[in-house]
């Protein structure tokens, strides 16, 4: 698998009239080729500054890259001219956003937008991109794109839009799309919809996908990788099915176990108590200490690094040293480790029902 | 027989009637729900639900058709006691925690507006010990009694709102997608209490959302909605497991769960309403088609419906 | 990633319990609406200097009359068009008494045997032009002012009714402000100032007799905004009654805007007032504003510029300082800003 992202100890921060929020504090993925990485974590977790900043959307002004490096294509994004970047924007990383409804420009009609990523990077005619945003309608799933293709946003439903979104964000065969919780505007029947799509095209064209969202169904869904975000920085990087059925951090654990099963009927859903760290004064140890059951003395004052438990999983808790002591996570995680191969809850003989 | 808090008669609301505009948001509905029960009411935006629950609670008055509470049809018109007894009675619980909370008063102020319009407190200092004291229940404090609502976080300033429905002491309750702006995490915090309140207080609750399974969670029984009217109705346990309407069938079969195996294997069924395919004779109406389990359906549908549904394993 | 596994002390590995009542507490002070507006005011420092500029003028206007024992009233042929002369700064070869006299520079002071100090020179008829600029500054201030007032209160009433009522009061409501806003401003100012005696109660008269429109229109437009917010549907569903939501829910969100919109509704009616003055509808001599001021100095303006010069200087700071303020608090009290 060849790496075609790498973020390397990004750090940034904003600086607001209160001081300087440090929104990402040393952040580490890379990303391969045609695989879906999910992002997951609550509001506030630097999730959606992580992907802008690839993108490099934050405001000059305001925002300060503190550390680090974005490495694309042998070049890193945190230093490039801002002409050079849009070059790369809409070519070769494209975004798509939560709200389909601001999205698009509605004093255009959606053939014409989807237009114009295509004219400004490809030398192409205007004939010839006509065909093209044709050929993307149908692909995303709008019906009578012939037609439909003089239209204007507002005649589309939030769904439809969604899709034209998809289209434009596609115009230029990008290497990477970013998708900044492109579902959770949209009802569940047609998030659904929006889902099988998105996967379908990642199949025919062979993208690479950042997918952000808070919603842990929708990851089981999409993602092929796991990366979850606690208090500005990754705490646990794993393919899904090792997040999902060995988690090792106590966030994920209380992650997983707030969602209520449809299957049974518990009589109480876990909570994770209190709220997420105010990152203008962020905690000196580990982020999530004040809000887990399973705090040790040295949260308080050391941040824990990564710990390997496997090849491609990485947790960042200081439960996985091997001088801490061992931790009974919550029933619902036990419930799901029992099914990992390799998990030490694993049951040989019972493996799922 | 149990004991019936709230029914809802043929209600109907339409806005712009007899225009060309005309929405249909509430197409006649009727449920009731018992005392002491959650009543869940899901379905897509648009559907009508939070129309439903506003024009329970008297914001928007209706085209049509009754609300009894408690027996009394709070559409008609009383006297301002009337008035002032029902507000205390029947609260709700809004949807954007960021827009529900008044952005220049303080916590204080905000949580004893139902006292102060009631008359609920004699003293200020009765009035500061309520408002502490409701805030306590709420797992804030009383710190947070003297700030405003923009140094809260999304789940404090919701159960802020919470506080506020609780100070007037009311039995009923419509929450109204109180969790779907929330994350993950806090969205448990939230549901946590409102059940725990429940035990507590005894209370009732219209729990509207879109998101089927923190419903199924909360709910005893759900109905599901479809553009105004209500196509399914039926304990949680039963319409998870005996979905009939062809729209409850497509809604479960929509919703991702955190288990990415199920996920792989997860076949969606989309909804056509055009697959019902109604004749003009045929009559569809709400049904029983098993007890306490009602579907909207044609007399054909209720027939084919009744040989599918499988009764409860004892 | 990795990282070379150290020995740590075995004590830090002990659990400890946290208690979850703590990751409620908010570490930053508790500030309100206001305070933090302020704050945010205080780091714009065009709108602070503009502040301190504009008490300083409002200073001046009152005290300046008295400031040098001249009568702004008070004509004296034999001392007119005398060029500014000021004590100490007259060393430096500015403002020392040498005026124009065909063609040739001459100590008019001197020649005219004037032994006072005119600090700003005199006009025409031998008025301290000092004294003068300072009762004008102070009137145009007071009709200025007097006319934001009138349009706020009408304003905030008319579109606070129109909003928070809405359906048939707010069509009917709408369509009055339309037929107003239709007649041409002026056709209305110069019939006002035709039937009634001018003065400034007429000037503050025709100032806001359509000049409440723009505030209305603002305040309708915020009211209909926020009286299908949450917070207002919640106060609502608590029984709270009409009056208490307008003065407890509306008005205080919609204060900031008022506010705002006020800062430029003075300096318009400063400039509106000048207008007036300057063609001659405004104010009647021998009152004196800064309408009135610059034309008289309009009339001598190659002659001796430097009758137009003071208060030309003393109307576009107050406008320029006005409208910073006005940026200032924009800034600092539109919610949309917030960080």
């Amino acid at each position: 698998m060849s790496k075609i992202l790498q973020v390397k100890d990004l750090e940034l921060s904003f600086h607001t009239f209160a001081g300087e929020v440090k929104a990402i504090r040393g952040v580490n993925f890379d990303l391969n080729k045609g695989e879906t990485l999910a992002i997951v974590g609550e509001s506030g977790s630097g999730k959606s500054v992580t992907t802008k900043s690839i993108m490099r959307l934050l405001p000059e002004s305001s925002s300060e890259f503190k550390n680090g490096e974005i490495l694309f294509d042998g070049k890193d994004l945190t230093k490039l001219p801002e002409r050079e970047m849009q070059k790369i924007r809409g070519k070769d990383i494209s975004m798509i956003f939560q709200d389909p409804m601001t999205s698009l420009n509605p004093t255009m009609t959606i053939g014409k937008q989807i237009m114009e990523p295509i004219l400004k990077h490809q030398k192409v005619s205007k004939a010839k991109a006509r065909k093209v945003a044709i050929e993307l309608l149908n692909m995303v799933g709008i019906p009578n794109a012939e037609n439909r293709y003089k239209m204007y946003p507002h005649q589309f439903s939030g769904g439809q839009r969604q899709r034209i979104v998809i289209a434009t964000a596609l115009a230029c065969n990008p290497q990477i799309l970013i998708a900044d919780e492109p579902t959770t505007a949209l009802d569940v029947t047609i998030q659904a919809q929006i889902l099988e799509l998105m996967k379908d095209i990642q199949k025919k064209i062979d993208t690479s996908i950042i997918f952000i969202t808070h919603d842990l169904g929708v990851v089981a869904n999409v993602a092929d990788r796991v990366a979850v975000m606690y208090g500005g920085m990754i705490v646990e990087i794993g393919t899904v099915d090792e997040i999902f059925y060995n988690p090792q951090h106590p966030y994920t654990w209380g992650l997983l176990s707030s969602m209520p099963s449809m299957d049974v009927n518990e009589e109480k859903l876990y909570a994770i108590p209190g709220t997420p760290p105010d990152l203008l004064n962020p905690p000196k140890g580990d982020a999530f200490a004040l809000r887990s059951e399973y705090a040790l003395k040295i949260d308080m004052e050391q941040p824990p690094p990564f710990f390997r438990v496997s090849d491609t999983h990485y947790a960042a808790t200081w439960l996985l040293h091997p001088q801490a002591p061992q931790v009974e996570p919550p029933s619902g995680i036990i419930e799901r480790m029992r099914t990992f191969p390799g998990s030490r809850y694993y049951e040989a003989t019972g493996g799922r029902a | 027989m149990s004991d019936v808090l709230l029914e809802v008669k043929n209600l109907k609301q339409y806005f712009n009637e007899g225009k060309p505009s005309e929405v249909r948001a509430i197409d006649d509905i009727s449920f009731s729900i018992n005392r002491g029960e959650t009543f869940g009411l899901v379905g897509e935006s648009g559907c009508g639900k939070s129309t439903t629950g506003r024009t329970i609670i008297r914001l928007y008055d209706a085209t049509d058709g009754e609300v009894l509470f408690n027996g009394i049809n709070v559409q008609d018109k009383k006297s301002k006691a009337g008035n002032k007894d029902f507000n205390r009675k029947m609260q709700m619980i809004f949807q954007d925690p960021y827009a529900s909370l008044n952005p220049r008063m303080k916590v204080m102020d905000i949580i004893a507006e139902g006292i102060d319009n009631n008359g609920l407190a004699k003293s200020k200092k009765e009035r500061k010990e309520k408002v502490i004291s409701l805030l306590e229940t709420v797992g804030l404090n009383r710190e947070h009694a003297e700030r405003y609502p923009h140094e809260f976080s999304g789940g404090q300033r919701q159960r802020i709102g919470i506080a506020r429905a609780l100070a007037v002491d009311p039995e009923f309750i419509i929450a109204d997608e109180p969790i779907s702006a929330l994350d993950v995490s806090i969205q448990a915090q939230v549901v946590n209490l409102l059940k725990d309140l429940q035990e507590e207080r005894g209370l009732t609750y219209l729990f509207i959302a879109h998101d089927l399974s923190m419903v199924k969670y909360i709910s005893d029984r759900i109905g599901v909605m479809y553009f105004g009217k209500l196509v399914e109705m039926a304990p949680a346990d039963e319409l998870y497991r005996n979905p009939m309407h062809a729209y409850t069938k497509s809604l479960l079969s929509a919703i991702p769960l955190p288990d990415p195996i199920y996920e792989r294997s997860r076949v969606r069924t989309p909804y056509n309403p055009k697959d019902h395919n109604y004749g003009s004779d045929e009559h569809v109406e709400f049904r029983e088609i098993a007890p306490e389990h009602f579907v909207l359906c044609s007399d054909k549908e209720f027939e084919e419906m009744k040989k599918n549904h499988v009764p409860k394993e004892s | 990633m990795k990282k070379d596994i150290e020995k740590l002390p075995q004590d830090q590995f002990e659990r400890i319990e946290i208690d979850s009542s703590h990751a409620e507490r908010i570490e930053k002070p508790s500030l309100s609406f206001w305070q933090d507006a302020w704050l945010r005011l205080r780091k714009n420092k065009a709108a602070i200097v503009s502040m301190v500029v504009l008490v300083l003028l409002v200073i001046m206007a009152l005290v300046g009359p008295h400031l040098n024992g001249h009568d702004g009233a008070a004509q004296n042929l034999r001392h007119a068009n005398l060029p500014p002369k000021m004590p100490g700064i007259e060393k430096l070869g500015i403002m020392d008494g040498v005026g124009n006299l065909s063609g040739e520079k001459v100590d008019l002071y001197a020649m005219k045997k004037v032994d006072e100090y005119y600090w700003f020179g005199t006009d025409g008829l031998g008025r301290d032009l000092f004294t003068r600029l300072w009762e004008g500054t102070q009137i145009s201030l007071l009709i200025a002012f007097v006319a934001a007032l009138i349009d706020l209160v009408i304003g905030v009433l008319y579109g606070g009714i129109s909003g928070y009522f809405g359906g048939r009061t707010d069509d009917v409501m709408q369509r009055i402000v339309e037929i107003l806003i239709g007649i041409p401003t002026l056709i209305v100012v110069i019939l006002m100032i035709m039937v009634m005696e001018p003065g400034i109660g007429a000037i503050i008269i025709a100032i806001s007799i359509t000049g409440w429109i723009g505030m209305s229109r603002i305040v309708r437009a915020q009211i209909l905004k926020y009286k299908n917010q949450e917070f207002v549907l919640a106060a609502r569903t608590l029984g709270t009654n009409d009056s208490r939501i307008i003065g407890k829910h509306l008005m205080p969100n919609v204060l900031g805007i008022i506010v705002i919109n006020t800062m430029f509704t003075i300096p318009n009616a400063i400039f509106f007032e000048a207008f007036l003055s300057f063609i001659g509808i405004g104010l009647q001599p021998p009152a004196a504003s800064l309408g009135t001021l610059i034309n008289d100095g309009f009339k001598v303006m190659e002659f001796q510029p430097y009758v137009l010069l003071f208060p030309c200087i003393v109307i576009s700071v107050l406008m320029i300082a006005f409208n910073l303020i006005g940026d200032g608090l924009r800034d600092a009290l539109d919610p949309k800003m917030k960080d």
